[in-house]
């Protein structure tokens, strides 16, 4: 049985000429689990609002969306809300309350659900999510991933049968994530509930989603199996960068037979193909690196409050001129407070930390800031106070006395061109990180230290900052990295390095230290192991494997 | 202490209001013996070591206005010296002790409100009078530590691109703070569009809201504030008999010892002792219940 259908649906926004939706038709059955995807703009998530009358968004509109046989503006309120849930991306701006079992509650306390029934419902949803070892804390003390499952819990207890989800694991930890999705599975298999699911972290949701739906510039270009998206689409697509390694791994070899998504479909099917090992080729190893250090941690210890116990201890880390070094590692292993160690935002209370070879806490901060070091933080909304792209840089550039001709070669490099007139606010989230970067780089420093910067952005938007930080590594800048994105730091670092219990525990070159670990490394890594065990990326496979 | 706090959020207001209530108007030497040394014991049992640290700001509070009472009051027969021609008398000592007395008896049942009324529990007391009421005040709540985060995050932020407001002239300074706000405002604003499109999403201004809590109201409530209820009206009683009535001038009006005052303390002794009492009786039944297993 059917429970959404959409017929003929236009949409375009005010002020603008272009629709971003065109003529899209589609049914949605009951119990099935849908993967939307596109590039951002390719409007996805206009798509995905205008599933909830209550977020449609103003524009001028064409067509109808049904719901349970019935035209979407003609179902009642109250059936609406509480039958079709809406999770977004960002899980603080989402939570209402100050304490999580009033949270739980808030939908129903809008519908006007008497007590008795409250407390039963909510005391269901915090059992099936596990909630109640925290039911009785406050919000604002959870973690990025329980604040999430928070938000889907607090929609579960309403009792939808569609759940609409825009992005929700972009801002969580690879752990947090899987724990994320794999409950989405749960509510889709246990209590078949429709999931409409708009996500990047393909490797994660393909194998278990129904149907994929790809969207480009407001059309539906693909709607069908997860498996045969790679024979559809055509060769040299953006989105094939996106696809799952094992599905890559098939069609840079020009696979033939059922496509793999898995890690163990991936093993099993390059196990078969019977690659020539003996051809001779060697892998590439990362070009030797100047061995002078600029910036250099010894036996560092550091914690927030005198009786509080120790984030960083024992750390040591050399940073060497012109490298791009990423250092990995799960959460709450103290990667940010590293970083802004190195950043001389915190000072350590035990061990030294040398700017070339000289302590950091004698440079005075104005001479710090403005030569040596700079500092791209998680959020770069933190950065930005004007109202356009151009006056924000030309704000930095006025106040560290720098020429117009540097911000005009700024705004080249970046490709900002298009959006000068924009405000900051309204870039998405690679734009947003391009303009961050372009304003702290204006300033000319010699270190970049950079707070998770793939945190949130798809797989185009990874590859151009991807590029950008090369090109930089290239003109002499030396870059360090915090992240969680095992696979950008084995696609495009120069030396990695793990962060464990507040100290380094292993660092070598991607190569080396990607496949010496076993489990903490890329899926081409865990796909390829066994069968070629220096591979980590999926071109390695390629060079190997290919004849010419 | 650990039981009183289990009780349900109307019997420990209830407790709370008549506690603060008669404090603030019984004169009497008897009463406000009663209402400090019980205030203190409270006080102790729920906070201990908190408790002794804010001793010392009571303590010279207590002292002053004993002093200043007799240095602009002159009245009263038990005169003791003369400062510049005007009388210190012994009344009028007394009637500063007193006042302390009363004022830091009350401070003291504050706090011990403060510590058992959590926002929790406010917000559901409050919350019975509007569901509006207590959604905005923990919708507040929400915000206050979120904001302090971001703040720090933005000024860090701003300190690397050299906007430090804790450096530099004081023009600056000025300038990086007003800027931090700017940031700090726009952020929120534009997180606020997020808050109210989930509220919406959740049905929110589609009916007539209800109010949701934890709290149960059990059988031992309901006694407990009958109890409440019949010994606050005993004294309220005793206060329009005018046993509760005591002058401090000309001279002090005599103390009674009979037997209906003696009912009359004892019952606003029970009253404010009823949090005492059942912190006694709930660690008794532990004892009970752990020697038993």
């Amino acid at each position: 049985m059917e429970i959404v259908k959409v017929e003929n649906v236009s949409f375009t926004y005010p002020n603008e000429s272009k629709p971003i939706l065109k003529n899209i038709n589609l049914t949605v059955e009951q119990g099935e689990f849908i993967i939307l995807i596109g590039q951002s703009g390719c409007g996805k998530s206009t798509l995905l609002r205008h599933f909830k009358s209550e977020l449609s968004p103003h524009g001028k509109k064409a067509g109808t969306f049904f719901y349970d046989g019935k035209r979407l503006d003609e179902v009642m309120p109250e059936k609406a809300a509480s039958e079709i849930g809406y999770v977004f991306q960002n899980p603080d701006n989402q939570i209402v309350t100050d304490k999580v079992w009033h949270e739980l509650a808030f939908g129903l306390e809008s519908l006007g659900v008497d007590k008795h029934t409250m407390r039963r419902r909510v005391a269901e949803m915090a059992n099936f999510f596990g909630i109640q070892k925290w039911f009785h804390q406050k919000t604002s003390e959870l973690s990025g991933g329980q604040k999430q499952l928070l938000n889907l819990a607090s929609i579960m207890v309403m009792q939808p049968k569609l759940l609409l989800l825009d992005e929700p694991t972009s801002q969580l930890d690879p752990i947090a994530a899987m724990e994320f999705i794999q409950t989405l599975n749960r509510l889709n298999k246990e209590l078949g509930i429709t999931i409409i699911l708009v996500e990047h972290r393909l490797e994660e949701v393909l194998p278990i989603a129904d149907r994929v739906l790809i969207m480009e510039k407001g059309d539906l270009l693909f709607d069908g199996d997860p498996r045969e998206i790679i024979n559809t689409l055509p060769p040299k697509h953006e989105l094939i960068t996106a696809l799952p390694t094992a599905t890559k791994m098939y069609h840079l070899l020009d696979g033939e037979g059922p496509v793999p998504l898995t890690i163990r479909e991936g093993r099993k099917w390059l196990a078969k193909k019977k690659v020539d090992l003996h051809t001779g080729k060697q892998l590439p190893v990362a070009s030797g690196i100047s061995n002078t250090i600029v910036l250099e941690a010894k036996d560092v210890a550091f914690r927030y409050e005198k009786n509080a116990t120790d984030i960083i201890q024992h750390l040591n880390l050399q940073v060497k001129k012109g490298e791009f070094l990423t250092i990995i590692g799960g959460n709450g292993t103290g990667k940010s407070t590293v970083l802004s160690l190195l950043a001389g935002l915190q000072k350590p209370y035990r061990g030294k930390i040398l700017l070339h070879d000289k302590l950091l806490k004698t440079y005075r901060n104005k001479e710090l800031y403005q030569k040596f070091i700079t500092l791209l933080p998680q959020e770069p909304k933190t950065l930005f106070v004007q109202k356009t792209v151009k006056q924000e840089l030309e704000d930095t550039a006025k106040y560290h006395n720098i020429l117009d001709d540097k911000v005009e070669e700024m705004i080249m490099q970046f490709q900002l061109i298009h959006l000068l007139q924009r405000h900051p606010y309204d870039l998405s989230g690679g734009e947003q990180q391009k303009l961050a970067l372009a304003k702290l780089l204006l300033i000319e420093p010699e270190i970049l230290l950079l707070d998770e910067p793939t945190k949130g952005l798809d797989a185009y938007a990874k590859e151009e900052l991807a590029t950008i930080l090369k090109k930089l590594q290239v003109n002499g800048l030396t870059i360090v990295m915090v992240t969680h994105d095992i696979e950008f730091s084995a696609q495009h670092s120069s030396r990695c390095a793990l962060l464990f219990d507040g100290n380094i525990v292993s660092e070598a070159d991607p190569r080396t230290f990607y496949s010496g670990n076993n489990f903490y490394t890329t899926a081409a890594h865990r796909i390829a192991r066994g069968i070629m065990n220096e591979v980590i990326v999926c071109d390695d496979l390629v060079i190997l494997c290919k004849k010419d | 202490m650990k039981s009183f706090e289990t009780f349900h959020p109307l019997v420990i207001f209830a407790f709370f209001a008549a506690a603060i209530g008669l404090s603030m108007f019984f004169m009497h030497p008897a009463y406000l013996v009663i209402t400090i040394f019980l205030a203190v014991s409270l006080n102790i049992a729920l906070r201990r070591g908190q408790f002794f640290k804010d001793w010392k700001l009571y303590v010279p509070l207590f002292f002053l206005m004993a002093i200043i009472n007799p240095l602009i009051s002159h009245n009263g027969k038990l005169v003791l010296f003369y400062i510049n021609y005007n009388a210190i008398t012994v009344e009028a000592i007394v009637y500063g002790l007193s006042i302390a007395t009363m004022i830091v008896s009350i401070i003291l049942w504050f706090s011990c409100y403060n510590e058992t009324i959590t926002t929790d529990k406010f917000i559901y007391l409050f919350g019975k009078i509007s569901p509006v009421f207590s959604l905005t005040l923990s919708i507040s709540l929400r915000l206050v530590p979120r904001f302090q985060q971001q703040l720090h995050k933005i000024s860090n932020a701003q300190k690397v691109i050299g906007m430090d407001y804790r450096s530099g002239s004081l023009l600056h300074r000025i300038k990086c703070t007003l800027r931090i706000i700017s940031i700090l405002i726009t952020w929120a604003l534009d997180n606020a569009i997020d808050t109210a499109d989930s509220m919406k999403a959740r049905g929110y201004g589609i009916g007539k809201r209800t109010s949701f809590s934890l709290f149960i109201f059990e059988r031992r409530d309901g006694i407990v504030l009958l109890f409440i209820m019949f010994l606050l009206m005993v004294n309220i009683w005793a206060s329009i008999i005018g046993t509760t009535t005591f002058y401090f001038y000309p001279t002090f009006s005599i103390i009674q010892w009979d037997l209906k005052n003696i009912l009359f303390y004892c019952s606003y002794f029970l009253l404010l002792a009823i949090p005492i009492i059942i912190e006694i009786k709930g660690g008794i039944e532990w004892k009970l219940l752990k020697s038993k297993m």
